[in-house]
């Protein structure tokens, strides 16, 4: 139906528990151009929402935050054919001035605190709403 | 054009991991799924059912990006952007089961028939693998 909102899909007990692991998720933003990039990042899944940080200068929140649908995909690293491919949608972009959230998945990836940040650079939150998922891990 | 890979690259191709790919759906949304490839003759070729939707997607739009991820040390990555530039049948499914045993060292188990593969030249690569650029 034109219009209507598209409900969040609940994550199964299998792609949580793979989001659970420390490992890269990969994003899918429309360039400017039409074509696709893809960046593996960080991420927390929290919430029912997959929330990322990024540098503001950086293209792939640029691409998100002209058009906020996202494909993410989360791969098995002990059997790389087993996969989620999550669709969702930006719904909130947060300002992470005193890097608070960055320090959080820095946490969860190196068990330390994220580095200095260089001059000029500003982080932002991404939280994105899972809407449809699909692969072999549904 | 299309762009021959650094010898670093080219190494990152010869080890086993699908590569995850790009394509974009009649809504302008990206399907994104893993696949896998090979690197031969400054190509690379995936193979698939001519029911596949990246496959349909190629055919209208045929940009296509490659992410190489190592799954086990995630921060080695590459990005390559690409195009479809052929496809074919693969007659017996001679193709799928080249890559059958490269990523499991035995014949391919699935079915042979109704199968193509893709020819994809790259453009573009960035990421970690070759330094940021």
């Amino acid at each position: 139906m034109a219009g209507a909102k598209k409900a969040s899909a609940a994550l199964s007990p299998a792609v949580r528990t793979l989001a659970a692991l420390p490992i890269l998720i990969v994003v899918a933003t429309k360039r400017e151009d039409g074509s696709v990039q893809l960046n593996p990042v960080w991420f927390l899944l929290e919430d029912g929402f997959v929330w990322l940080n990024s540098n503001t200068s950086r293209t792939w929140p640029k691409n998100l935050q002209r058009d906020r649908e996202v494909t993410m995909l989360l791969v098995d690293p002990k059997t790389p054919d087993r996969y989620a491919q999550i669709r969702g949608r930006l719904v909130s972009l947060i300002p992470d001035p005193k890097h608070e959230f960055i320090d959080r998945l820095s946490m969860r990836y190196t068990g330390k605190e994220f580095r200095e940040l260089n001059p000029g650079e500003h982080r932002v939150t991404l939280k994105i709403q899972p809407v449809s998922v699909t692969g072999d891990m549904i | 054009m299309a762009v021959e890979l650094s010898p670093k690259m080219q190494a990152f191709t010869q080890e086993v991991f699908p590569a995850i790919i790009g394509t974009s759906r009649k809504d302008g949304s990206v399907e994104n799924v893993p696949v896998w490839f090979e690197y031969k003759d400054g190509s690379f070729w995936i193979n698939g059912g001519t029911n596949r939707g990246w496959f349909k997607h190629l055919q209208r739009d045929p940009r296509i990006t490659l992410l190489l991820i190592d799954p086990k040390e995630m921060f080695r990555w590459a990005q390559v952007q690409g195009r479809m530039v052929n496809w074919a049948e693969d007659p017996g499914g001679e193709h799928i089961n080249e890559l059958s045993h490269r990523y499991l060292k035995k014949d391919y188990q699935g079915p042979r028939t109704g199968r193509i593969k893709i020819q994809i030249e790259p453009l573009r690569v960035t990421g970690a693998i070759d330094g940021w650029r």
